[in-house]
């Protein structure tokens, strides 16, 4: 009982938290003050902390990790969302404006997450698998980087329509190629995790492919990530059109990740986003 | 000679070409994402042309095969050549069009390039060269992976089958697998593997995990030693000659009937909710046949409360209970009871390990993409160079950098 009213106590203080880190982000990019900035990424860095207690009390109380309800599934999304966009701006100081449109992404997947925050539910014991760790950790790196690389189209899009807007964030050539390197990124984890999971339902079925809706959407967006990196790679395309099409892999993910599994009859329907 | 004949044949352009690449991928993502969502669209009946075309089975229709098809000899196209490209790259023989980082002085110039990771002695600094064999990595995996997808197909063998606790069977004997799916080079015959149920429970609670099925087993290959195992539906069963066992999800009710000769005999019974069905053949007359009703759904938490049989034959239809004799055949048989059946699979897949090294090649092409990989040649006082990406980032944080500040130039 006390657990889980500090679950929920965390839960909230990490929304509120990024709540907060949202305000700053958007007071700083609209007064140009890159400091109140600074503190909304340092705001989104302590929320991190409450997010995670919440996340690992839940792991605790079913006895899983975060990948059988919506709220496990979409809050422990938005957890590595903002973490990959934390240790990124690290690596590459430009991406840290992109805190912008990645917090706020990220309170958008909690305040639906909330919505089965109460349901707790046993999984299938065909989850006993080490696969599944790898299958899931590297999905929501690929959401993860496909958020980010589209936050990074974004701005260019904005910082090319009006150079002297997004005074925080770095020049458009520089935004155009970390959107290429993320991309490049989420390509990677997407491949891990369909690997994963056709390792995963090989041990467990005996078949690696079924052509489950899901893997199916998954083959396309993958096969559709490497048309737009042949288009960049070989073709030399880059600039607004390339921001266009990292926008339309972000489509592909989310339609991948959360329109598939709530509206066609698959098998991951039912531990995704469904319940 | 040969080799000659397709090198100047018009097809190999065509094929190495990436608007060819581009339009087959294209193809490919298309037809995919249109099979992700056509299981809404089987829920109507599918029209005739759609039945013609073959598309009631997207994956295996022609229109998915030859896309397959143009992608291999594409992927094959652009292969060639890949790696003595990389390898020519990597000893600094750099391609037309490479970035030129012009003349300050030539000290700065390797210490920029030393900043920028660039490594090395002598004229050729190279950053994470590993990047540089990544596009070759993933393309060969990919032919690795359609071949050995192929040759998966080729030699899978799978079925199903069904035991009640007790009951054994060959999985060779006649009519003991059903769903069958045999590639064309797989053996006719199923695998010659005699299995054995010994318990199964419908509702097994593992801590952690929701109530499923699982099954004590014991199996071996005709000719060697049995192995017993605790089957359920997280892992298969390893057994000799590349044969695995599964925990299936079908299950149901099985009436154990003890007949007046010979061994215990089960009839299983099939049907969804509470209403369920099965038949016993009976030589030069009509089956026998049951129909058990139950109070609740067969995997209700709380049991399936009490069941009623009806036995139907062309004497009529009579409730049956446990202890009660009925005829069967030229004698008499006991229903002793209810049992569960639990459903198996069984796959020999012995193009496994090639499928698996495609995977493994792409991943590693893939995480060699991902290093930004360079390679600079220095000379004459400036340096040409090769970035796998962000070579003009390079040219330009080069013209704005100052020595002793780090990252000078970015934003």
């Amino acid at each position: 009982m006390r657990d889980a009213v500090i679950q929920s106590c965390s839960f909230w203080a990490a929304v509120a938290v990024y709540a907060l880190s949202t305000v700053l982000h958007f007071a700083g990019l609209s007064f140009e003050r890159p400091r109140l900035a600074g503190w909304g990424r340092g705001l989104a860095a302590a929320g991190l902390a409450p997010h995670a207690c919440a996340l690992a009390l839940r792991w605790a109380e079913v006895g899983h990790g975060p990948w059988n309800t919506r709220y496990e599934v979409l809050s422990s999304q938005a957890f590595v969302v903002v973490a990959l966009w934390l240790v990124a701006s690290v690596l590459a100081p430009g991406l840290r404006g992109a805190g912008a449109l990645v917090v706020p992404c990220a309170l958008l997947l909690l305040g639906w997450a909330v919505s089965t925050f109460g349901l707790k539910t046993e999984v299938p014991i065909v989850f006993k698998s080490c696969w599944l760790a790898l299958h899931v950790a590297f999905a929501k790196l690929f959401a993860g980087s496909a958020v980010l690389a589209s936050a990074c189209a974004v701005a260019y899009l904005r910082k090319r329509r009006r150079p002297a807007s997004l005074r925080a964030l770095p020049r458009p050539e520089v935004l155009d190629l970390h959107a290429h390197q993320l991309l490049l990124l989420s390509f990677l984890c997407l491949g891990v995790m369909i690997v994963a999971g056709s390792l995963w339902a090989n041990q467990a079925w005996g078949r690696y492919w079924a052509w489950d809706p899901m893997e199916t959407s998954s083959l396309a967006t993958w096969i559709a990530f490497a048309v737009i990196l042949h288009l960049r790679v070989l073709h030399r395309w880059s600039g607004p059109r390339m921001a266009w099409l990292t926008l339309l892999a972000l489509a592909f993910t989310a339609t991948t990740l959360y329109a598939v599994a709530a509206v066609v009859p698959t098998i991951h329907a039912s531990y995704m986003v469904t319940q | 000679m040969r080799w000659s004949i397709v090198r100047g044949s018009p097809l190999v352009p065509l094929l190495r070409s990436p608007g060819f690449a581009r339009a087959t991928l294209v193809y490919l993502a298309s037809y995919a994402g249109v099979g992700a969502w056509l299981p809404r669209a089987r829920l109507a009946p599918v029209p005739g042309w759609a039945h013609a075309i073959g598309l009631e089975a997207p994956f295996s229709s022609p229109l998915f095969l030859v896309g397959c098809a143009a992608l291999f000899a594409s992927t094959c196209a652009c292969t060639w050549g890949k790696a003595s490209r990389a390898r020519r790259i990597f000893r600094g023989e750099l391609p037309p069009g490479s970035t030129v980082l012009r003349a300050r002085t030539a000290a700065d110039l390797e210490a920029f390039l030393r900043q920028r990771g660039f490594r090395g002695q002598g004229p050729v600094r190279r950053r994470l060269a590993a990047g540089l064999w990544g596009s070759w990595l993933l393309h060969a995996g990919l032919l690795v992976l359609m071949v050995g997808a192929l040759g998966q197909q080729a030699f899978y063998d799978g079925g199903s089958f069904e035991l009640a606790p007790g009951e054994a069977l060959r999985l060779d004997e006649p009519g003991r697998i059903s769903a069958r799916s045999r590639g064309l080079l797989a053996p006719a015959q199923p695998p010659a593997l005699e299995v054995v149920l010994r318990e199964f429970d419908p509702r097994h609670h593992e801590p952690g995990y929701a109530p499923d099925r699982r099954s004590l087993l014991a199996a071996r290959l005709v000719g060697s030693g049995w192995r017993s195992a605790a089957l359920d539906r997280a892992q298969g069963l390893d057994l000799e000659g590349g044969v695995r066992l599964y925990q299936a999800n079908p299950t149901g009710l099985a009436l154990v009937l003890s007949p007046a000769e010979g061994p215990l005999r089960s009839v299983h019974l099939h049907g969804t909710g509470r209403i369920m069905e099965g038949a016993l053949p009976r030589p030069g007359a009509e089956p026998l046949r049951f129909e058990a009703s139950s109070e609740r759904g067969l995997l209700d938490p709380d049991g399936t409360g009490a069941i009623r049989v009806l036995l139907r034959s062309g004497e009529g239809t009579r409730e049956l209970r446990p202890g009660e004799t009925f005829a069967m055949g030229g004698g008499w048989a006991t229903l002793l009871g209810m049992a569960w059946w639990s459903g198996f699979s069984y796959a020999r897949s012995p193009g496994m390990p090639a499928v698996l090294a495609g995977f493994g090649l792409i991943l590693l092409g893939c995480a060699a993409l991902v290093l930004p990989a360079g390679v600079a040649r220095l000379g004459g006082g400036e340096a040409r160079l090769f970035a796998v990406r962000g070579g003009e980032q390079l040219r330009s944080e080069w013209e704005r950098w100052a020595p002793g500040r780090r990252g000078s130039g970015d934003a």
